[in-house]
Parts: structure tokens; C-alpha cells; sequence
């Protein structure tokens, strides 16, 4: 790869510390790191050095201290202080693998692939719900006040002609307004379930994500559920969502920590082939056969970085 | 749709939200149950009064009303009303033809004299006379040894004429309870005790105080009547001490019927020697019974009835020719049937209210349960919190999961709770009568049954070593034993007591009002309940969500 090309992500000038209790614990001093577009740069480093602390800071899970240095994407500062930002970072451009799979247990193997896909992009969702509990709230409160015989219905519902009084009225209009949401949003879940049940069976997503997933040899494990895999299969799954949504890097937190030996070449061999294929991959180990595996290695001691 | 997802499997792969909605499913039924149950009363007793009061009761107690056929004919010409009718309400003395060695036996009685044909028009009269053909409708849901059945017993003529075709004596028709023949079976049917013995056909005598002149005569006025049917209101204070003679009768015993009137001061008729007649005295009666038109609420009615009342009264005020005047508009009662009931009404309707407010303790019962339930879970999913997060979900996302699941769990524990409910209150009878019953031999025996197999299953898991299954086993069989006993024991027990709850049936249609609102209160509870558990759940922060064990 040619040197003259801008890094896809840097973390300039990093600096972390931990409050334990009433202890102050600095972990990273103004480390700073620069990888470029389809580099596999691997982090060697004793436990405790804070390997992790920057690579979650680096993906967007963790944020520096105030003042504390910056992220930057693509040569744009990644704004780690505003929820949205960090989670269309955490969603577009970014894929994590952690040592211990972390695998939903209530998923399948498919739906655990599929999972970046299925996180909503924008605040659409949200605005969606707010118009389902408004429709629902209103539809309910107009039968509510139909069966309290309100207006034009008087005669007609629930209410005997000479209980309908307002306040009686009212009690009505606001219950079937809680009734009418309640049982909207429940439907709307319910089509939402059975949409995603759909897609899983057909759409692109699931076509793609069924496709990564044969070719990391699961193809006959897609509605499996975790707990039914081994370690090696549960890792290949947990690539597999962390490919989902075709990220820029990959940050891999040992990834071959919680295998054995023979699994865990398997799994860099996976790692190796989408390197290859052109991705990026930010690869933390202590392991210095396993950093072997990347294209440049770089060792965190006292929270600095020693290339 | 993550949330969704989640918030779906959440719910169907773990037994903890199961039970969540089972508990909430309880306490919605609960309150519906208990409160359907004293609405289904307070109706009753409210719609009660058209079986035998009809709408509205116009009422002059002792001295009663005079020229009561004009007023009449003004009630039926008002269109709020569908009919009038004149009756006489008072209290008497009533012989049996049965008793002891000191002589037959002698209650108090209520007594109202009333016009078959105008009564009937505004009271369910003719429908409730006990002795009479039942239709085939009804026929078909008699019990084989009915006694109505018998054609030979059907009484309805007689009771319509109030006299008795044998005899020719004036009839009288009796509350079900008050006679001591009819023995009430828990189904609600009635059998004879002793057997054939059956109150039509008897004599009896009833003693009535007359008023003369707005005192009490000393000459009380005994006659003897045939009875000639029963009826059954279904308000069990009126079956028992109710009878009903002819208005006629009632006149004639209570000196109420049209009459000479004489001079009072002394003066004598020069050609008889006698007090000097001055007019004839009008027939009254002590109360006038109107039945609301269609679509007419009691209250409308009773105004109307109040404005028409007070027109024949001044009508009749300014009539000279008239020598008796109807009382003063102030001084005559005119209420509906629930304002007659006030007195019993308004306790229940306290006591009503006050269950609910009660109650709306179950919808904090239900936040905390979802609450406590809630807090476990998003405990137990702290990784996967962090893991969504690691994906890019957002904090609203992670709330919205949990406060979906919170609103699911409401939701299905409302419909699941108003379902059985509604299939408790509507089946109520059928449970209080089964109830009412000794437990069937096969229900004992497969109870004992299961509690040997689970005994058996615990002795099993006890030599396998299973703590846990060992102690499932035990606590079943010892559930099932005990069951099994109290079912032995078990000989029937009546909840429902007719005589304390005026009614000889429990209410059993379902309050919606208060379902509705119950289902709604749950809802919002379970989601408040759900509401803390799910902040703190996206107040996780990721990196030791992820690092939890």
C-alpha cells in the first residue's frame, strides 16, 4: 500500500483514566496511532497495558478524557460526545469481534449475522413509534368515546343513557386512548417481527449475510442457536455480524484469546482472507504469533505507543 | 426492529415474563370479577324496580289518593309514560294453614292491593307468576321433576282475576318465600316440603288496621282468601314478605273504597233521622305506579310525572264541586324506583367505589412485579446491552426494547386477565351452584391419582439426585393431597346467600366500564414498571456491559 495515502482512522494524542473507587488510574498517556485503508495493524502488549481501552475508544464504545486527544475518521474527528454520531460510527463504519464471541443467546446464528442491518440508521424509528402511539391514541380515544355515547353515539356503547356524563366520558375517551396505543404498538412490533422473519428468508441482507456465512462454513448452522455452536463456530458468527453491515475496519479484541490453537489459526485465517479481500483490520493480541498475522505491528507499553 | 426482535424472543424464550403476565392477568381479573359483581348488584336492584314498581311511584301513604282514575288517565296521556297503574300499599297479618299445637302460624305481611290488567301493564306481574305453563323455551330448560310442567297446576287465570275458580273466594297471590312449602334447591328451581305440599288451593286468612278519618280504627278487617298463584321478583325481601290481593279488596278491607260521606257536625237528616249526607266520598289508593315509554329514563319521567301530578291538583283545588282534595303537591312522594332504594343503593355505590379505589392497588402490584421481574432481566442482559450497543444501538433503541417488552407483558395480561374475567362472571352461577355441591367422586380419586404419580416422579429424582425436581415433586403431592382432602371434606357451601344479598342469583354480566379502564391501568402500570428497569438498561455504559460476568 502506498505511504503517501491518508489513514482511514487515527487516534491522535490519547489519553484515558479510570476512577476505581477513589483511585485514579491513567491508562492511556497521549497515545497516538494512525492506521491506513486495508492495513492489519496488530496491538501487542502485556494485560493491563490498556490495549483494549484504546481500541474501544478508537471503534466508539469508549470516549478519551476531556481533553483527552481525538478520533479521527477518514480525516474527520469522530464527535465520541454525541450519541448519534458514535452510533452511526459503531454501525456503518465500524466492526467489532471480541474474545468471548458475545453472541445474543435469543438470536440464531442468522439473525445474530444479520443483527447491524436490522439497527435503524436514523431517528425515523423513533418519530415512526411516536406517529404509531398518536394514531393508536387517537383511534382509541374516538371508540372510547363512541362506546361512552359521546356527541352523536349517545345511546350507543358501554355506558347505561344515564351514566354518560362527561367526566364518565372522558375516563372512557383516555382508556381506549392507552388501549388504542397499546394494542397499535403491539401490532406494529408483531408485523415488525414477522417483516424480519421475512427478510431472513429472502432479502438481500439475509442473502449476503447467508452467503458470509457459508463461506465461513456455517451454512447448515443458520438457525442454530449459539449455545448450540462450538468456540470456533461462535467466533466465525460473531465476524459474520461484525461484517454484516460491510464496515471500513474491523477492530478485533482477541480474537483468538478464548480458542485453541488449531481454531484459533482458523479464525486468522478468516480474518487473513478479508484482509486480503481489502479489509481493514485493527487487531489487539498478546499474543506475538497471532500479531504475526498482520501487516505491521505496533506494542502499547505504559499507555504509549511503540511502533 | 431489533426492538422488536428482542423484545419478542425476551418474552417467548424465558418462563420469568410468563409469569409476569400471568400475575398481571390475575389482578386485572381480579378487580373485573369483584367489581362486575357489585355493579351487576347495584343494576339489579336498580332495574329491579320495573319487575314489580315499574319506573316511577307516585305515592300518599294511610290516606291516599282520591279521584286517582283522572290522574291516571293524565299519567297515560303523557308520552314519557306507557302506562299507570293504581295500587294500595299497606301492612297485614297473615294466617297460615299451617303451624303447631299453639295454632297455625301468623306472619307479618306486606300487603298491596293492585288491578291485575293495569299492574301487569306497568310491572313484569304476568311474567313472574310462578304457576303457570311455561313456554317451550323455558320449557326445555326445566328440570324433569318440575312441577310447572303439570298443566293441571297452571294458575295464571286465577291469578289474573284474584278469585278462585273452586271457592269463589277473593285470591291472593304470595311472594315465593313466604310461604314455608317451597323449598328453594340451590339450581335455583323450587321443590315442596314436605312433598305435595304446595301452596295454590290453600285458605288463608289476612288481617288488615284500617284508617278512618287520619286515625287508626280499632276494628281490624279480617277476610279470608284462597291463594290463588306465587310470584318470583327475584328480589328476595319482596318474595318473602309480599302478597298481593285485588285493589278492590284492599279498598274495601282498608276502607279506602268510595263511600257516604256525612255531616260532622251533628246535623241530622230531618227525613231518616241519620247524620245528614253531605257527597260521596272518591275511592283512593296510596300509590300510583308509572311506566316509562321507550327511550324514557326514570328521571325524565319522574318530572314529568311531578309537573302532571301538579296540575291535577290544581286542577282539582279549584274545583268546588269536589268535597275530598288531593294532596299537596309538597306532601306526596314522587320518586323512581332508585331513589325508593336510596337507602340500600347508596352503600353499595359507596362500597363500590371504595373497591375500586382499593383495588387500584393491583395496577402498583402489577409495576412492581413487572419492575422486579424487569430489574432481574436487564441485569441478566447487561452483555447483550453491551453487545447492542458494540452494534450501533442507540440508548433510546436499548429503552425502547424494554419498555415494548413492559407494554407486551400489559397487554397480554389485560386481554388474558378480561377473558377470564368475563368467562368467571358469566359463568358465575354455574361455579357458586357447582360449588354448592359435594365434589364428584372422580375429580377425589384423580386428585389422590396424581398426587401418587408425583409422589412416585419425587422419589425418582430423589434417587437420581436432582435437589431441585426432588422438590417440585414433593410440593405437588403435597399440593395435590391436600386438595384431594378438602375435596373429600368438601359437602357444598353456599357463598350466595339470597336473604342477605336481596337477590336469589350472583350478577354475572361483565362491568366494561371497569374492565376497560382496569385493562388501560394495567397497561400503563406495567409500562411505568418497566419504565426504571429500562433506563438503567440504557444508561449502561457498553464497555462494562460487555465486560460483565
Amino acid at each position: 500500500m502506498p505511504d503517501s495515502e491518508a489513514p482511514i482512522i487515527e487516534g491522535v494524542n490519547l489519553r484515558k483514566t479510570y476512577q476505581l473507587g477513589r483511585v485514579r488510574v491513567p491508562v492511556l498517556h497521549g497515545a497516538s496511532i494512525s492506521i491506513k485503508p486495508r492495513e492489519w495493524v496488530a496491538i501487542l502488549g502485556a494485560s493491563g497495558s490498556g490495549k483494549s481501552t484504546l481500541l474501544h475508544i478508537l471503534g466508539g464504545l469508549d470516549r478519551p478524557d476531556t481533553d483527552g486527544g481525538d478520533v479521527m475518521f477518514k480525516g474527520t474527528r469522530v464527535e465520541l460526545d454525541r450519541g448519534r454520531t458514535t452510533n452511526e460510527y459503531r454501525n456503518r463504519s465500524i466492526g467489532f469481534v471480541f474474545q468471548f464471541y458475545h453472541l445474543l443467546p435469543e438470536l440464531d446464528v442468522l439473525e445474530n449475522a444479520v443483527l447491524a442491518k436490522l439497527i435503524p440508521r436514523t431517528g425515523a424509528s423513533g418519530l415512526f413509534l411516536l406517529m404509531v402511539v398518536l394514531v393508536g391514541g387517537l383511534l382509541g380515544a374516538g371508540l372510547g368515546a363512541i362506546a361512552a355515547g359521546a356527541g352523536s353515539f349517545e345511546g350507543f356503547g358501554l355506558l347505561p343513557v344515564e351514566e354518560q356524563t362527561d367526566m364518565r366520558s372522558l375516563i372512557l375517551a383516555l382508556t381506549g386512548m392507552v388501549l388504542g396505543s397499546a394494542t397499535l404498538i403491539a401490532l406494529v412490533q408483531l408485523a415488525q417481527v414477522l417483516a424480519i422473519k421475512q427478510r431472513s428468508r429472502s432479502s438481500g441482507v439475509a442473502t449476503a449475510a447467508k452467503t458470509t456465512l457459508e463461506e465461513f462454513g456455517l451454512g447448515h448452522r443458520l438457525h442454530h442457536r449459539p449455545r448450540e455452536l462450538s468456540g470456533g463456530e461462535r467466533q466465525r458468527v460473531a465476524i459474520a455480524r461484525a461484517l454484516g453491515n460491510a464496515p471500513d475496519v474491523l477492530l478485533a479484541d482477541e480474537p483468538t484469546g478464548n480458542l485453541d490453537a488449531q481454531t484459533g489459526r482458523e479464525i486468522l485465517d478468516l480474518l487473513k482472507e478479508r484482509h486480503e479481500a481489502g479489509l481493514t483490520i485493527i487487531m489487539v493480541t498478546h499474543d506475538p504469533k497471532v500479531a504475526a498475522y498482520a501487516d505491521r505491528i505496533v506494542e502499547l507499553e505504559d499507555g504509549c505507543i511503540r511502533t | 426492529m431489533y426492538a422488536a426482535l428482542l423484545a419478542n424472543r425476551y418474552l417467548t424464550s424465558r418462563i420469568i415474563p410468563l409469569i409476569a403476565v400471568a400475575a398481571v392477568a390475575l389482578c386485572v381479573a381480579l378487580v373485573i370479577i369483584v367489581v362486575s359483581v357489585m355493579t351487576g348488584f347495584l343494576d339489579m336492584l336498580k332495574t329491579s324496580g320495573r319487575t314489580m314498581m315499574g319506573d316511577v311511584v307516585i305515592t300518599y301513604p294511610i290516606t291516599g289518593i282520591p279521584y286517582y282514575e283522572q290522574l291516571i288517565a293524565d299519567l297515560e296521556a303523557m308520552p314519557e309514560a306507557d302506562g299507570a297503574a293504581p295500587t294500595i300499599d299497606t301492612f297485614g297479618l297473615l294466617e297460615m294453614p299451617y303451624g303447631n299445637e299453639d295454632g297455625n302460624l301468623i306472619e307479618t305481611v306486606q300487603v298491596w292491593g293492585i288491578e291485575p290488567d293495569s299492574f301487569g301493564r306497568v310491572s313484569d306481574f304476568k311474567d313472574i307468576l310462578w304457576w303457570q305453563t311455561p313456554s317451550e323455551e323455558v320449557a326445555v330448560t326445566l328440570a324433569s321433576d318440575d312441577p310447572r310442567l303439570d298443566t293441571d297446576r297452571d294458575r295464571l287465570d286465577e291469578a289474573m282475576a284474584m278469585r278462585d275458580d273452586w271457592t269463589g273466594e277473593p285470591g291472593i297471590v304470595f311472594g315465593m318465600h313466604v310461604s314455608q312449602f317451597n323449598e328453594r334447591r340451590s339450581d335455583g328451581s323450587y321443590g315442596f316440603s314436605p312433598a305435595n305440599a304446595w301452596m295454590p288451593g290453600n285458605n288463608v286468612m289476612l288481617t288488615l288496621v284500617p284508617i278512618k278519618g287520619g286515625r287508626l280504627s280499632l276494628e281490624p278487617e279480617s277476610r279470608r282468601f284462597t291463594v290463588v298463584n306465587e310470584f318470583q321478583s327475584g328480589v328476595f325481601q319482596i318474595d318473602k314478605n309480599r302478597v298481593l290481593i285485588s285493589l278492590a279488596d284492599a279498598q274495601e278491607m282498608l276502607r279506602l273504597g268510595k263511600g257516604v260521606l256525612y255531616d260532622r257536625s251533628g246535623a241530622l237528616d230531618p227525613e231518616t233521622g241519620l247524620p245528614r249526607v253531605i257527597g260521596e266520598s272518591p275511592a283512593r289508593v296510596t300509590q300510583i305506579l308509572v311506566r316509562a315509554a321507550a327511550g324514557v329514563t326514570p328521571n325524565e319521567l319522574r318530572e314529568a310525572a311531578a309537573a302532571t301530578y301538579t296540575a291535577f291538583w290544581e286542577r282539582c283545588a279549584n274545583d268546588t264541586s269536589l268535597i275530598r282534595k288531593p294532596p299537596d303537591p309538597l306532601r306526596t312522594t314522587i320518586r323512581t324506583w332508585e331513589q325508593q332504594l336510596r337507602d340500600v343503593i347508596a352503600p353499595v355505590e359507596k362500597e363500590r367505589e371504595l373497591m375500586r379505589i382499593l383495588f387500584s392497588i393491583v395496577y402498583i402490584v402489577c409495576a412492581g412485579l413487572v419492575l422486579s421481574i424487569f430489574w432481574a432481566i436487564v441485569h441478566e442482559k447487561t452483555r447483550d446491552i453491551g453487545i447492542l450497543r458494540s452494534t450501533g444501538a442507540s440508548r433510546p433503541g436499548i429503552l425502547g426494547i424494554f419498555l415494548v417488552y413492559g407494554l407486551v407483558i400489559g397487554l397480554l395480561g389485560s386481554l388474558i386477565g378480561a377473558l377470564l374475567g368475563w368467562l368467571v362472571v358469566s359463568n358465575i352461577n354455574g361455579i357458586h351452584h357447582a360449588l354448592g355441591q359435594p365434589a364428584p367422586l372422580w375429580l377425589t380419586l384423580t386428585t389422590f391419582a396424581l398426587a401418587l404419580v408425583m409422589l412416585l416422579i419425587a422419589i425418582t429424582c430423589a434417587i437420581r439426585g436432582s435437589i431441585l425436581k426432588w422438590l417440585l415433586g414433593v410440593i405437588a403431592c403435597l399440593i395435590l393431597s391436600v386438595t384431594g382432602v378438602a375435596l373429600l371434606l368438601h359437602q357444598g357451601f353456599l357463598v350466595w346467600d339470597p336473604s342477605v344479598y336481596y337477590f336469589n342469583e350472583i350478577p354475572n354480566s361483565t362491568d366494561w366500564f371497569t374492565a376497560l379502564l382496569t385493562m388501560a391501568g394495567a397497561i400503563l402500570f406495567s409500562v411505568i414498571g418497566a419504565a426504571i428497569p429500562a433506563a438503567r438498561a440504557a444508561d449502561t455504559d457498553p464497555i462494562k456491559a460487555l465486560r460483565y460476568e
